[in-house]
């Protein structure tokens, strides 16, 4: 039952190749497949990648207005934290020195430095020196650098080592992960009370022995309830 | 024929096989039974819709699509259930509503979705594979007719790979079938 | 709908396709459609309207991002409103497809083969427009793929106790699942326009997306168990999805919402509203494009008679609900149904009732099952009604909760009519598109029931006539069957 219109269509598609794809797109075909199946995943390992907190805010250094280095002052000099971030053991917030405490020193140390001039200029006006923010946790977090610190959480363990960076960076990714991980098992981390600025301190033991020890002397029990951080 | 015999002579690398045409089921199952009961095994037919009693007619063997299924279906099982034991129960242990960890009833519907999900991926990826489909060229598109394949025409096709193909002998066996003229097939 | 119905077919019913065509009239006639050089200028007005209808839902949700959810009428009490109502009913649209091309198949049911496409390509649409509101209803949508199990920052996984992520995995699985189900039927058909493609573009998109099928028995075999596989699967996760939809109500504590007759209820409600969609859409089109031929006054009326059907079941639910809320003996929900029916939402109430129990009824008569116009009407009718169930469900039992102190009305904002007005722009874009460029029915599967596709041959009349009925063999149904050979 040779329709009409059916047999003139044959004759158009006579005139074309019959063959409508290539001979190589076959040979190719487990590429094809590779590439189908691969390419989303690619790109979502590489969507992963770019959102996760370790590439997104780890490394953050920005430009101080005074090229103050923690290399020399804690590294070469052995100054403990604590001088300038007063507040650590006792407040929530570890603070940034008022200018007078950078003055104790520089009064008779290097008084004409060119490097240090905002803060010359900060002492004579009285305005604070525009320190820029690392480690800046959102609003809805709460964090308690005294809790930490008092109960033997070393400040190396979140800022790393801090002796050896002539401009501070944010060393840890500072996400919920990283903070749940630590929470979860603070044995990872704990140390005597008396070393907790120590940078350079090690274990005399293996770690995981010892915080468990300091854990259950100590009574650490870290909450990882929501409202422990979301207040 | 005449076309079927001037292939045969030349017998390129690139000659395929041969087609022969039918325009009912009947015809088409008739000639089927022929060209199984003469001991072919790489050959087929097309048709535009399955046909009841074709499997019968080429001796098809049932497939084991189905046992893969299974296998399909019970990853999704598995894996549900241990995910959400692990994610819930280990992973990240959290009281909400008073409800226990882990409870068998609160993670059914979770099994029962993934295990329909990995069943339907497995069998339309699982046929797919057995079909050896994708594959967009094969030799019987070249001929101008097999467009009709898809349409409302029968065919049967027998490749030139097959152990017992004969260029002559093979095109008359399948020139006595009852279809049309034997069209030699290229790729 | 006994599965006798077929053999009673056989022996001389209204044959499923009518007008003496062949084969090659039957691809001749689906495929023209897809193949028009020129579409009616309706069409065009048709798609500039949806497509005007879809930026509508662009605009509209790009407001809400930038602004908030504060946009929308949702708000204490009431904190699920559109959103909530507009997935259900979006959900619910779809179950008919798969239920036509899933439960249908397995009952032998040989009907749905000229509607199955038609009904499954509604199911797709519907889904992507239910899955639509989840997506934008978080308040901080960038953050929606926390709703899936994957990695976080936090160290966190989802809560798997909730009804709320039963449901992601539910609509998620369907979504997929409905999708290769539609595309696994479509591979010969496309491969049928493929070898009838006259310009190369086609050929070469049509030829990349029928995957080289060459109607090779030895891949139909194959396809076969695949596609009778995928019914079987499909069928109890059709049921489960609307289930599990249900729970997001019944699982949860307030009158009105926590019953157990919720899963039945809601999947009968889904098949209701869905059917009623086929007809909406299918008998408009059965027009324009003259494929009385194919979807036969036959079909309607079976439709029709699920309508009946599937209606008197939700009226069924609605007493029944007022049965046991004086039964059980709570205030409570005693309280809840008599402001269900006769507090401030009665109006929403007694539209739901008048149009889902009411206007079926007109189809125990058969001039109306055998008249476009009425059908047409009532399947209208049937849209509005099941969308105003789960208006009153969600809104009536919220807006008078256990406080009343906290008592309000809730009234939708124009932002969420708008959204919910685009979202029909999205269905109906998806769906112009879909006949235009797509076969709308499948052919292969319409030639399987036509008698030439029957071998007089062999054994196979008694063969045939164990297949229609429901013998247990593991065949697919009708005349796609074929037994377990060697």
């Amino acid at each position: 039952m040779p329709d009409r219109r059916c047999t003139e269509r044959s004759e158009k598609q006579e005139s074309m190749s019959r063959f409508i794809f290539p001979k190589w797109l076959d040979a190719i075909r487990p590429l094809l497949l590779l590439i189908l199946a691969g390419g989303p995943a690619y790109l979502i390992a590489m969507g992963y990648y770019g959102m996760w907190p370790s590439t997104r805010t780890k490394g953050y250094m920005p430009k101080q207005p005074v090229p103050y280095s923690h290399a020399i002052h804690v590294g070469k000099l052995g100054m403990d934290c604590r001088y300038c971030h007063t507040t650590v053991e006792k407040s929530s917030h570890a603070s940034i020195p008022p200018t007078a405490t950078c003055m104790n020193c520089h009064q008779a140390i290097r008084p004409d430095s060119p490097k240090l001039l905002p803060v010359r200029e900060s002492y004579a006006s009285g305005e604070a020196v525009e320190w820029l923010k690392v480690h800046n946790l959102p609003d809805f977090v709460y964090f308690n650098h005294s809790a930490h610190v008092t109960r033997g959480i070393g400040c190396v363990s979140c800022h790393g080592r801090v002796d050896k960076m002539e401009e501070v960076w944010q060393e840890a990714p500072i996400s919920m992960g990283w903070c749940l991980d630590c929470h979860r098992a603070p044995e990872k981390h704990l140390r005597p009370v008396e070393f907790v600025t120590t940078m350079d301190w090690a274990p005399g033991e293996d770690q995981i022995t010892l915080g468990k020890r300091l854990r259950e002397e100590n009574n650490i029990n870290p909450s990882t309830d929501c409202s422990t951080c979301h207040r | 024929m005449s076309v079927a015999e001037n292939r045969v002579a030349t017998d390129k690398p690139s000659f395929f096989g041969y087609l022969v045409e039918f325009d009912n089921v009947d015809s088409l199952i008739h000639a089927a039974e022929k060209v199984r009961d003469a001991g072919y095994t790489n050959w087929d037919a097309h048709t535009p819709f399955p046909v009841h009693g074709m499997d019968r007619a080429m001796g098809i063997r049932y497939t084991k699509l189905p046992l893969v299924i299974l296998g399909g279906g019970l990853t999704g099982l598995g894996g549900a259930l241990l995910m959400q034991w692990w994610m819930n129960a280990v992973n990240y242990p959290y009281i909400i509503s008073g409800k226990p960890f882990w409870s068998i009833p609160a993670n059914i519907p979770v099994m029962f979705e993934l295990t329909v999900l990995f069943s339907a991926l497995t069998t339309v990826f699982g046929m797919l594979a057995f079909n050896k489909l994708p594959q967009w060229r094969h030799g019987v598109f070249s001929s101008a007719r097999f467009a009709r394949a898809t349409d409302d025409r029968f065919f049967i096709s027998v490749e030139a790979t097959d152990p017992k193909f004969d260029a002559k002998k093979t095109a008359d066996f399948l020139a006595g079938l009852g279809g049309s003229e034997v069209e030699a097939l290229e790729d | 709908m006994s599965e006798n119905r077929d053999v009673q077919l056989e022996l001389g019913r209204t044959p499923l396709v009518i007008g003496g065509r062949d084969f090659h009239a039957v691809t001749e006639m689906v495929s023209s459609v897809v193949e028009r050089r020129k579409w009616p200028i309706g069409w065009y007005i048709a798609f500039t309207i949806s497509a005007g209808g879809l930026g509508l839902l662009g605009a509209m949700i790009g407001w809400l991002f930038y602004k908030g959810v504060g946009v929308w009428g949702v708000n204490n009490p009431v904190g699920w409103g559109y959103a909530i109502i507009n997935f259900v009913f979006w959900v619910g649209i779809g179950h008919a497809g798969t239920l036509i091309s899933a439960i249908l198949y397995l009952f032998r049911q040989r009907w749905r083969t000229s509607i199955n496409r038609f009904a499954e390509a509604m199911t797709i649409f519907a889904v992507i427009c239910a899955l639509v509101f989840p997506g934008i209803h978080v308040g901080r949508p960038w953050l929606a793929w926390w709703l899936f199990p994957l990695p976080y920052p936090q160290n966190m996984w989802p809560n798997f106790r909730s009804p709320l992520l039963w449901d992601v995995f539910a609509v998620g699985t369907y979504f997929t699942v409905s999708l290769l189900f539609w595309y696994v039927g479509l591979i010969p058909d496309i491969a049928t326009i493929r070898d009838r493609a006259t310009t190369k573009i086609r050929r070469v998109l049509y030829g990349f997306f029928a995957l080289g099928w060459r109607g090779s028995h030895r891949h139909w075999h194959r396809y076969e168990v695949a596609y009778m596989i995928l019914a079987a699967l499909a069928t109890p996760l059709v049921l489960s999805v609307h289930s599990v939809v249900s729970f997001d109500f019944a699982t949860s504590q307030l009158p009105g919402w926590h019953t157990t007759i919720f899963p039945p209820y809601f999947v009968a409600g889904a098949i209701f509203s869905g059917f009623a969609m086929v007809l909406t859409l299918m008998i408009p089109c059965r027009t324009i494009f003259g494929m009385q031929d194919l979807v036969t006054m036959r079909h309607l009326e079976n439709m029709c008679r699920i309508l009946l059907a599937t209606g008197m079941m939700v009226g069924y639910a609605y007493s029944i609900e007022f049965f046991i809320a004086w039964y059980g003996g709570n205030p409570y929900e005693r309280f809840a149904f008599i402001n269900r029916a006769f507090g401030p939402y009665a109006w929403g109430y007694w539209t739901m009732v008048s149009c889902n129990v009411l206007s079926p009824q007109i189809f125990w008569f058969r001039w109306a099952r055998r008249n476009i116009g009425v059908m047409f009407v009532i399947s209208i009718f049937v849209n509005i009604g099941m969308w105003f169930e789960r208006f009153v469900i969600v809104v009536s039992s919220l807006s008078r909760d256990f406080l009343p102190a906290a008592w309000a009305y809730y009234r939708p904002t124009w932002v969420d009519i708008a959204t919910f007005v685009g979202s029909f722009g999205l269905f109906m874009t998806l769906f112009l598109l879909f006949i235009r460029f797509l076969p709308m029915m499948a052919m292969a599967e319409i030639k399987g029931v036509m008698p030439e596709a029957h071998p007089h041959h062999g054994p196979d009349p008694a063969e045939r006539r164990g297949t229609d009925l429901g013998g247990p063999t593991l065949q697919p149904a009708g005349a796609l069957g074929r037994g377990r050979e060697q």
